[in-house]
């Protein structure tokens, strides 16, 4: 039972970032990085509860306040503020782009099953998962164009870890993680302030145009 | 393998009766349901059979310019989709014709259904139906893939494509919950959105030229034909929702031919087709309809997400 | 074996030289030279055909000479194995009916001038496939190969006035003749190992190292691939088959196509010993890719032969998709599954031939009603011709794979050896199944949806040109072969284990394979051990009429009343209808990067620029493979070309000074090795 939950969150985790894939607008894109984050905070309480190691409630309770909470919060105000609400056409379109996430999704199980903790089955499928996520937020970076899809990418990229980090390493000491969740806020400060810059400096958050600052 | 020809045909018949008698009633529930969201009055329940009622009577109207082909398509739609309810089982845990084939066949005689009205379309002349030929083709088509590698995910893991088999198989093991099931359920409902013609893929409420789909393909029909399409696609819709229903939590379905069971089980499938018709009414009334080349977006996620109902189950 | 299918190859061979030899005398007489050169084609395919069956009914294969030659110890052999007699049913079935539909054609399509070229040249492409299926040594299998391809040629050339004609011709002979070359090289690599060119022989030979394998399978691919019309080799079909007379071009559809099919099988698949599961994934891919590719290029097509042949590029490749599966289960060690892929595979030979032939037959016949290959001027043409309309749908069905036809039955068997395929390998390699399956369901689709449009556009509504207008029916000797297709069709739809269960020799025949019991009956079809589903068509095919006649009477009523179709307040002119290019427009757009369309738009302004006097709308898509791939390889050739001009001086004492040198350095490295 335990298994299938975790399983099935990471799925749902692995969807959430299908459907950022899938669908421009930069709210749902953000709603859905808020639903990816509470299911991380599932894993995390399941593993807490069924493992019985309980800082991992502390791990949940963190990711919910600031993943789920704040960040999506910060975000979505930066988007009112900014007022551009669609991500404008990709470099590669939306079908295409799906695709070449499935066969990203194929080289993350592939790879899984050469890892150690891999023989089990929930590990397996969390590291296929973590992976797939991992390159699929590296793709989305790849891909689009406006700096609020990249942060989210990022985001999603830096949940793939955390995944791994919760589901099958035994945990990382509880102050690197309390370091990088504080890393991920500020990040998302920086960053949020410096698409406000991009956008007031270039009138759009289009990080293709930053090409023209070179000389 | 045919257990016995005089209780098949029995059986047969009164099979894809009670599916033909169920079937406008879903349409007026979800009808319904939908204007009382708007706030709305909604049709009576039995409206649905009215409307048929009604246009059973009429005087069938043709086009100067249409042939045989014309009056065979919604005829061949019609038997096609009264064909394929025998496939499929509904209260209980076998079909009356599963001998005949699975999933494929199911697959193949809808597409039949569909190849007969779309021909159909054409042939009076008019551009409406023609746009809508080539519009619900071009859907169908395109939902194709992702509608097999969803029911691939289940026939694999039961490791069967006959419909009966693989019921009776679910209802022995009991339902595994396995996340892939929920992603290929998912995928497979996007489809059965699409294939059904539901916002925000089509809209089978508006007649306005440049948005409808399915409408504007059988626009010109009347009377008893457009009876027979309408009745027709309720029941495709019927079929595709019990499909969903029976291929992911079979709970409650009839294993023998008590009473009590047949009760249960005709409660349960009542309950789950409802509870499918509120999904369905609330996807309709929160989304707007797509347009026609959003539409692929929407069915790429579908199949990605079949996808990963067999790569988690299976690699 | 009785006495007449001993010398039955031998005696219709004879027959087709006869009917050459006499088609020539009577050049001058075109109507006894049409009867005579359909009427002995005929006889010779029924009678292989004939001798095909016995050998299957038998399970085993007859031998024999054609050739015999005592003093030089030249001799071509023949045998007929059970592969081969497939084959020659499926030529036999389909070239019958071809025979009698070219007495009528031939008179109204070719000049009577040209009757006896093509009554002859029929007769000899047919003899040289013929021979090219029993040939059992590597030097008749080329040269029966090389005639092949030139009276094919010479057929696509038959209108050498017009310049497409004869460009057609030509990219044929380029293509097959780089086929050959692949060819002639695998034969001699392979016979010089194996110190024979028997093909027994040849096929004993082990030991040969993987690298060697690898080259002798890529050239055995692409000789036969290009004969089979698979992407990338593709590019000489769409051309050459609409430049033919129909009944030939219906004949390199069913027929031609199938010897590269029958090398990809014989050569290919179980030449080489146990095949690589690198061999079986890259059949598998260009499977999937012809068949997607050939589909969704018929769908922009607007010149009804050429729609059709892109159509057989996409079948050959579900063709192939079978096979590559066998291949894959058979390096897997698989034998069941492999028999199963194999026996779809197979059975879809048949039925394409079945169905493309009827849709050729009956293009024909359009054609010849209207004078034109394009869609877009037809329209209404089912009220005109009815028979052919019906005869039309019957196939249109059938090709897009809707039960209760023919095409149903064998893409419903790959489905299986696709499914069967996941189950029974492990490892990453085992997606491609789902994905070959989801490609598979994506190719029907879009293929019933090609052919709602061809036969839409072409025999409903109105009609678009005047000469659709005027059309006619054929007459009954064009017709009664597309009823028998058509009939077939159903038929084989309906009982596809009788096509099944004949099948069950060939695949025992085949090394490494385990026939799996397959048929339930004629009219039922399992797969085997370890079986997804079995289906009985025919009962479904109760159940529907059943429905359909209660349909059909409950909502018959006395009066009927006929109006004209509202056209938006304007009146219906064939000018409101929806053409083929708008029928196919959404799916251009979606598939846009692999179309690449262009259009233009011309207005010609009037008074005002909101109502123009006349548009002019032109599309086109791009040709990829013809762009990308060919256009750098034939700049290549041409700049090899001009570079070896300097070798050429044009004085003979260069020349023979060439030969000299050539001489020395032969004799000194010869002359080095003991």
């Amino acid at each position: 039972m335990t298994g299938n939950i975790l399983i099935l969150c990471a799925a749902g985790m692995l969807v959430s970032a299908y459907l950022m894939v899938g669908q421009k607008a930069l709210f749902t894109a953000i709603r859905l990085y808020g639903v990816q984050s509470f299911l991380l905070a599932v894993v995390a309480t399941t593993i807490a509860i069924s493992e019985s190691r309980p800082e991992l409630f502390v791990t949940a309770a963190l990711t919910v306040v600031l993943k789920v909470v704040l960040i999506p919060w910060f975000l979505m105000r930066t988007v009112d503020r900014i007022g551009i609400h669609r991500e404008i056409e990709p470099f590669l379109n939306v079908p295409a782009s799906l695709l070449v996430c499935l066969g990203l999704t194929v080289v993350g199980y592939r790879v899984s099953t050469g890892f150690q903790a891999g023989d089990r089955d929930v590990s397996h499928h969390l590291i296929g998962v973590a992976l797939s996520l991992l390159l699929i937020g590296m793709f989305l970076m790849v891909t689009r164009k406006k700096a609020i899809t990249q942060i989210l990418a990022l985001l999603t990229v830096e949940n793939s870890v955390f995944l791994v980090a919760v589901g099958v390493t035994t945990g990382m000491p509880f102050v690197v993680e309390l370091g990088i969740s504080f890393d991920v806020i500020l990040a998302v400060l920086v960053l949020g302030i410096l698409v406000g810059r991009i956008v007031d400096r270039f009138e759009s958050m289009d990080v293709s145009r930053l090409s023209k600052l070179k000389g | 393998m045919i257990p016995d020809p005089l209780f098949t045909t029995a059986w047969a018949l009164l099979h894809a009766g009670g599916m033909l008698a169920a079937a406008p009633l879903l349409k007026t529930v979800i009808k319904k349901m939908k204007a009382r969201l708007q706030n709305r009055q909604g049709p009576p329940l039995l409206q649905g059979y009215y409307d048929l009622a009604k246009l059973l009577q009429k005087e069938p109207v043709r086009s100067e310019t249409a042939s045989w082909v014309f009056v065979a398509g919604p005829r061949v739609y019609f038997a096609a989709a009264v064909a394929a309810t025998t496939l499929v089982p509904v209260l209980f845990a076998s079909a009356p014709l599963e001998a005949a084939g699975g999933i494929l066949l199911l697959v193949g005689t809808l597409a039949l259904g569909r190849f007969a009205l779309a021909t159909a379309a054409l042939d009076t002349g008019s551009p409406f139906g023609g746009m809508g030929a080539s519009r619900d083709m071009t859907i169908a088509a395109l939902a194709e893939p992702a509608l097999m590698l969803g029911l691939f995910a289940s026939a694999l893991a039961a490791g069967t494509m006959n419909l009966g088999v693989l019921v009776r198989g679910l209802v022995e093991r009991g339902p595994a919950w396995h996340p892939s099931d929920l992603l290929a359920f998912a995928g497979l409902f996007v489809i059965v959105i699409a294939e059904t013609g539901r916002i925000p893929v089509d809209n089978p409420a508006t007649h306005l030229e440049l948005t409808m789909i399915h409408e504007a393909m059988v626009l010109e029909y009347s009377g008893p034909d457009l009876a027979l399409v309408e009745w027709a696609s309720a029941v495709k819709e019927l079929l595709y929702l019990t499909l969903l229903v029976n291929l992911f939590m079979p709970i409650g379905i009839a294993t023998s031919v008590e009473a009590g069971a047949v009760l249960t089980s005709l409660l349960a499938w009542g309950g789950k087709i409802f509870v499918l018709a509120v999904a369905v009414t609330v996807a309709e009334s929160t989304n707007a309809k797509l347009r026609l080349f959003r539409v692929p977006e929407l069915l790429s996620v579908s199949l990605g997400l079949a996808f990963l109902a067999l790569a988690i189950r299976f690699l | 074996m009785t006495g007449w299918v001993a010398i039955g190859v031998p005696a219709a061979l004879t027959i087709r030289l006869i009917t050459v030899a006499a088609t020539a005398l009577l050049a001058g007489r075109p109507r006894p030279c049409r009867w005579i050169a359909s009427g002995g084609s005929a006889l010779a395919s029924a009678l292989s055909a004939m001798v095909a069956l016995q050998v299957i009914a038998a399970g085993r294969s007859i031998e024999g000479f054609l050739f015999l030659h005592g003093a030089s110890g030249i001799a071509f052999g023949y045998t007929v194995t059970p592969l081969s007699a497939w084959f020659l049913i499926v030529l036999g079935i389909v070239a019958v009916p071809v025979a009698l539909y070219s007495v009528p054609y031939l008179a109204h399509a070719v000049a009577p001038s040209r009757t006896a070229l093509a009554g002859a040249g029929f007769n000899v492409l047919l003899g040289s496939v013929e021979a090219v299926f029993v040939a059992n040594e590597a030097v008749a299998f080329l040269c029966a190969w090389e005639v092949m391809t030139l009276s094919t040629a010479a057929l696509v050339a038959l209108e050498h006035e017009q310049r497409s004609s004869r460009q057609a011709a030509y990219l044929y002979l380029v293509m097959s003749h780089v086929g050959a070359g692949c060819l002639l090289a695998a034969f001699l690599i392979l016979g010089s190992h194996a110190g024979s060119l028997s093909f027994p022989v040849m096929f004993a030979v082990t030991g040969l190292s993987g690298s060697l394998r690898d080259t002798l399978f890529v050239l055995f691919l692409v000789g036969f691939g290009v004969k089979a019309g698979l992407i990338p080799f593709h590019i000489w079909l769409p051309e050459a088959h609409p430049a033919a007379p129909t009944n030939v071009s219906t004949l390199m559809s069913a027929v031609l196509i199938t010897t590269g099919i029958y090398g990809l099988y014989r050569f290919c698949a179980f030449g080489l010993g146990v095949p690589d599961q690198a061999w079986a994934l890259g059949l598998m891919g260009l499977g999937m890719l012809s068949a997607l590719l050939g589909v969704l290029y018929a769908l922009a097509q607007t010149d009804l032969k050429r729609l059709l042949a892109y159509s057989t590029i996409e079948n050959s490749g579900i063709i192939v998709l079978g096979l590559g599966a066998g291949m894959m289960a058979r390096a897997h060690g698989h034998s069941t599954l492999a028999s199963v892929a194999v026996a779809a595979s197979l059975l879809h030979v048949l039925n394409h031939a079945v169905f493309k032939g009827l849709l050729f037959l009956g293009a024909g016949s359009v054609v010849m009603a209207n004078g034109t290959r394009n869609i877009e001027h037809y329209g209404g043409l089912l009220r005109r011709m009815p028979w052919t309309g019906l005869f039309f749908i019957a196939g249109a069905m059938a090709i897009s794979g809707l039960p209760l036809l023919n095409g149903f039955p064998s893409e419903w068997l790959t489905f299986q050896a696709l499914l069967m395929g996941f189950t029974s390998t492990a490892g990453v390699v085992r997606l491609n199944f789902p994905l070959a399956g989801a490609a598979l369901a994506l190719t029907t689709a879009l293929s019933a949806v090609c052919f709602v449009r061809a036969f839409g556009i072409t025999f409903l509504a109105l009609p678009r040109s005047p000469q659709a207008a005027r059309a006619h029916e054929s007459p009954l000797l064009m017709l009664l072969p597309q009823a028998w297709l058509a009939l077939l069709c159903v038929g084989l739809g309906l009982f596809p284990g009788v096509a099944l269960g004949a099948l069950e020799g060939v695949i025992a025949s085949l090394p490494g394979l385990q026939s799996a019991p397959m048929t339930a009956g004629p009219g039922g079809m399992s797969s085997g051990i370890g079986s997804f589903d079995a289906v009985i068509p025919g009962l479904l095919g109760v159940a529907a009429l059943t429905a359909f006649l209660a349909t059909f009477l409950a909502t018959r009523r006395g009066v009927v009343r006929r109006v004209s179709t509202w056209a938006c307040g304007g009146t219906l002119t064939p000018q409101t209808e929806y053409t083929a290019t708008a029928f196919s427009k959404p799916l251009l757009m979606i598939f846009t990067s692999i179309y690449r369309p262009r259009r233009e738009v011309d207005a010609l302004a009037g008074a005002s620029p909101y109502f123009p006097q006349e548009v002019r709308y032109r599309a086109e898509i791009e040709p990829t493979f013809e762009r990308y791939v060919y256009a750098p390889l034939v700049r290549l050739v041409l700049r090899a070309a001009s570079g070896m001009r300097v070798l050429q001086a044009g004085s003979l004492h260069t020349y023979l000074a060439y030969v000299l040198v050539l001489a020395v350095i032969l004799l000194m490295w010869l002359g080095g090795t003991p």
